[in-house]
């Protein structure tokens, strides 16, 4: 599936407004030991949307692959996220910034990409490509599951 | 807060043993790589991962895994792992890798397995 919507546009009236209720935006350099803050992000996202546990757990797990997905092993660059959270589910957003090409993986490591894909197929709702204006990135959502009483 | 990552390795009972804790990512990964590619060149015989004390691990970490797997399989050693936190293992689940490695749920079991 691939959007063409621009979630990073923002509003186009006025470039400098503030994000809207339940959007949290973040930009990394790319560097390995920051992806942290992704996940920390998405955590307390989730949690203000009153995911449960088990759901903001596999979020994080979930936003760490869309930003390895994103990255393709690059390691210069930035790295841009938005976040947007409801009550009834979570969608995020992530792109490259940068001219680095993907980068091969560790010699001896076994092919991660089918690793990311079953792990996304697996715990979010919908994951796939993005494209914006000149930027191509990933997308995925994630619905809240409700429980019944 | 999660536990601080970390790696070691040594003997029990005769085996060859990796210890990780914490979160097991992009950017830890490469020095679990390391840990496991000197106990294979340098010990014969079986090897245990202990990642009873893994926080998180994502396909970054599992690649690294799956490449020592391959590498003991090749001299016909067998590597085995050790998972008990339901979340970890999850991963595991959902990526088809308990096909592939033989899971233990404790140290003393894989060892004496």
């Amino acid at each position: 599936m691939s959007v063409t919507a621009d979630p990073f546009r923002g509003d186009p009236d006025d470039p400098s407004a503030p994000p809207a209720a339940g959007v949290v935006e973040l930009t990394v350099p790319v560097e390995s030991d920051l992806l942290v803050l992704a996940r920390l992000t998405i955590s307390t996202v989730a949690a203000r949307s009153s995911f449960d546990i088990e759901e903001i757990e596999d979020l994080r797990l979930a936003v760490d692959e869309l930003c390895l997905s994103v990255l393709q092993g690059r390691r210069v660059g930035r790295l841009h996220l938005r976040f947007e959270g409801t009550p009834d589910q979570i969608e995020v957003w992530c792109r490259y910034d940068g001219t680095a090409e993907p980068a091969d993986q560790p010699e001896g490591d076994a092919d991660t990409d089918g690793l990311s894909g079953r792990i996304l197929d697996a715990l979010v709702d919908e994951h796939g490509p993005v494209t914006g204006d000149g930027w191509l990135g990933s997308r995925l959502c994630k619905r809240r599951v409700v429980h019944p009483d | 807060m999660d536990q601080i990552f970390g790696v070691s390795e040594g003997p029990r009972h005769g085996v060859s043993v990796v210890t990780v804790s914490g979160e097991v990512d992009v950017a830890t990964a490469p020095a679990v790589r390391d840990c496991l590619d000197v106990v294979i060149e340098r010990d014969d015989g079986m090897v245990v991962v202990d990642l009873l004390g893994v926080t998180f691990i994502d396909s970054t970490g599992l690649g690294v895994l799956i490449g020592a797997r391959k590498r003991c399989a090749d001299e016909d050693r067998e590597l085995r792992v050790v998972v008990s936190e339901p979340r970890i293992l999850k991963v595991f689940e959902i990526t088809g890798l308990t096909e592939l490695f033989t899971i233990h749920p404790s140290l003393d079991l894989a060892l004496a397995a």
